[in-house]
């Protein structure tokens, strides 16, 4: 069986222009390659700057790699309608909130995708985008709010409901929980673990939180400086880190130990 | 504890199209001097607002109420609204989640920095107060930690990576030497290593000058150390308050109990198991339950939970429970 996803060799290199000079070429992303199986999770960590964005957006499709191909299901991505590749992989971005519409209602936003991308009748739509809130642990009241209306917490979310609303195969997420209210960050952490037990979703999400690395994924990719310096599943790279850097990024601190006694119910 | 912040029992009503709702309920907070102390809410719970209604950057729409709201020996609901900017400018400054939104994208770093010095405190004839505004300036980036100075004045807002912005918008704050600071969510966006850098100096600036700091965040995770004391806030109401090692280690307060556990910091937890967590959503202002709001999502929640429960207290701690998880003077 083909990979879902299988990384060989990108690279990026963005051109600095300055003046009439010629450009200088500067490198993004030193060439790498991974893949990631299908219900898998992969985590990318890293310092600012290091090429964490620029993967996740070239997974995403919204920035061609310089070099190099990402096949999903064995099919190049190059290849793909943009149509096709919406279906599949979908992309919370880190500025996620700047990117919903305040002119339309958080229901319309959310039908967006079903529009473009699907023959659903408006009702199933409807049907799908207050399921995806509820998911997402909004309200059905919700669908007629503007994205104005709602605390930042809850616009993030309206992010998420976005991405999954079309039930794509890969999301990717970049620094999505940091701005997330904790029960509601928890409940999105067992909303993907849910989502990849019955649909096969695999995730591939940047973040700087050791906990929840640690905690949701399977496989960690480290960067530094644009280069992949170490890949491996997240057992491994937790007991046998070869990189100082790596053993920094997963190390959790503890300010306060959580008492033992805590006796919350579900 | 003798408090230099004291507020009792203050709510802020909203107009909404289904009519007004108190957006703060009832909510205390006292600050000592040159204390730190951590206000944790989810958002929407009324943080920013209550930091608004702080330092009186009120819309004259919101009806306030309060038993008390005093800063040091000023009854700040009895001022005029020009009494009370001179008490403010004077005595308060706040540091914002996104430092770029302090800070002017058009102009250097030393220009803003050299603006934020108060006139008042400088002397002497034109020339030499020019001199002594840019060796303050120097000082207070010293202050903030910043070794570097005549590269960072230089600067453009748009050429300083974010721990250094939020620096530097600390150094604007504490220009004038202010008695409190407010930091609403100052690090929510920062990777752990210059978060734990901006908590450092915070933390140092409170111990050095005795200055009090309201730190206000999302999460349990992030309060440091150094915070003498914390308050939990659900939809505007205080959960609980007191000493942060005890609330830490034995909440009387069903939500404490839960921020605590699903704050994914105990180790214990398998990977990838479910994490326990309070059902449902954040209410929205036009639906607040009435009573305790943690009601319909508290696991539990009985019937006196639609009255709203009065504080108790036991010792140093506080909480608005009617079934708190465990009563006192069990000694264990
Ligand atoms: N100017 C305003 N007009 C109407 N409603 C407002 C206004 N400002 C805040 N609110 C509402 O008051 C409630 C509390 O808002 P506040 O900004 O204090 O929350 P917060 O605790 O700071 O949340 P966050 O963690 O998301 O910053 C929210 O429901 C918000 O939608
Ligand atoms: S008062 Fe009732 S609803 Fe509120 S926290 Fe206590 S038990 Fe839960
Ligand atoms: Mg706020």
């Amino acid at each position: 069986m083909t990979k879902l996803l299988d990384v060989q060799a990108i690279s990026k290199y963005y051109v600095h222009k300055d003046g009439w000079m010629p450009g200088q070429r500067i490198c993004a992303l030193e060439p790498l390659s991974f893949s990631l199986e299908r219900g898998e999770t992969l985590a990318i960590m890293g310092e600012t700057g290091s090429g964490k964005s620029t993967i996740a957006k070239l997974i995403a499709g919204a920035e061609r790699a310089s070099a190099g191909e990402i096949f999903l299901n064995g099919q190049a991505m190059s290849s793909m309608t943009d149509q096709q590749r919406c279906r599949h992989v979908r992309m919370i971005f880190q500025d996620s909130l700047r990117s919903l519409n305040p002119q339309i209602t958080v229901g319309k936003q959310l039908c967006e995708p079903l529009i473009f991308n699907t023959q659903m009748s408006p009702q199933d739509q409807k049907q799908r985008v207050h399921e995806v809130l509820r998911k997402v642990g909004l309200l059905p009241d919700h669908y007629h709010f503007y994205p104005h209306m709602l605390a930042s917490g809850q616009q993030q979310r309206v992010c998420i409901a976005r991405a999954i609303v079309l039930e794509p195969q890969i999301v990717v997420a970049d620094e999505a929980f940091v701005a997330l209210d904790p029960s509601i960050r928890a409940q999105i952490i067992n909303l993907i673990l849910d989502l990849q037990e019955d649909m096969g979703i695999s995730f591939i999400f940047v973040s700087h939180s050791a906990e929840i690395v640690k905690h949701v994924s399977d496989k960690i990719l480290i960067m530094h400086r644009g280069k992949m310096i170490e890949f491996g599943t997240t057992r491994a790279l937790i007991n046998h880190p070869e990189e100082q850097l790596t053993k920094t990024l997963l190390h959790s601190e503890h300010k306060y130990k959580v008492p033992l006694h805590s006796t919350t119910k579900e | 504890m003798s408090a230099i912040l004291d507020i009792r029992n203050l709510s802020i009503e909203l107009e909404t199209e289904n009519g007004p709702v108190r957006v703060l309920d009832r909510f205390n907070l006292q600050l000592a001097e040159g204390e730190i102390h951590t206000l944790v809410g989810e958002s929407g719970s009324g943080k920013s607002l209550l930091a608004k209604a702080i330092l009186g950057f009120i819309n004259p729409r919101w009806k306030i109420t309060a038993d008390r709201l005093w800063w040091r020996h000023y009854d700040l609901l009895a001022l005029n609204a020009a009494q009370r900017r001179i008490v403010t400018g004077r005595d308060m400054a706040m540091i914002f989640q996104d430092p770029s939104s302090y800070l002017d994208p058009n102009d250097k770093v030393g220009a803003q920095l050299r603006e934020s010095i108060p006139t008042g405190e400088l002397s002497g004839v034109y020339l030499k107060r020019r001199v002594d505004r840019q060796t303050r300036a120097e000082r207070l980036l010293h202050r903030v930690g910043i070794k570097d100075t005549a590269d960072v004045m230089e600067r453009y807002p748009h050429e300083l990576s974010e721990g250094l912005a939020q620096k530097i918008s600390i150094a604007m704050a504490i220009a004038h030497n202010p008695k409190l600071l407010i930091a609403d969510e100052p690090t929510t966006a920062m990777e752990p290593s210059t978060r734990g850098q901006i908590y450092r100096l915070l933390a140092k600036l409170s111990a050095g000058q005795g200055m009090s700091i309201l730190m206000i965040t999302q999460d349990l995770t992030a309060v440091i150390p150094e915070s003498q004391r914390i308050s939990l806030i659900y939809c505007g109401q205080l959960m609980e308050t007191g000493p942060t090692e005890e609330v830490m280690q034995k909440p009387y307060h069903p939500y404490t109990d839960a921020m605590l556990s699903m704050s994914l910091s105990d180790q214990d937890i398998a990977p990838k198991t479910r994490l326990p967590t309070l059902s449902g959503a954040i209410p929205t202002l036009q639906h607040m339950p009435i009573g305790c709001r943690l009601g319909p999502r508290c696991p539990y929640a009985r019937r006196a939970c639609i009255h709203q429960p009065a504080l108790t207290k036991q010792q140093q701690v506080q909480f608005a429970c009617h079934y708190p998880l465990h009563k006192d003077s069990e000694h264990d």
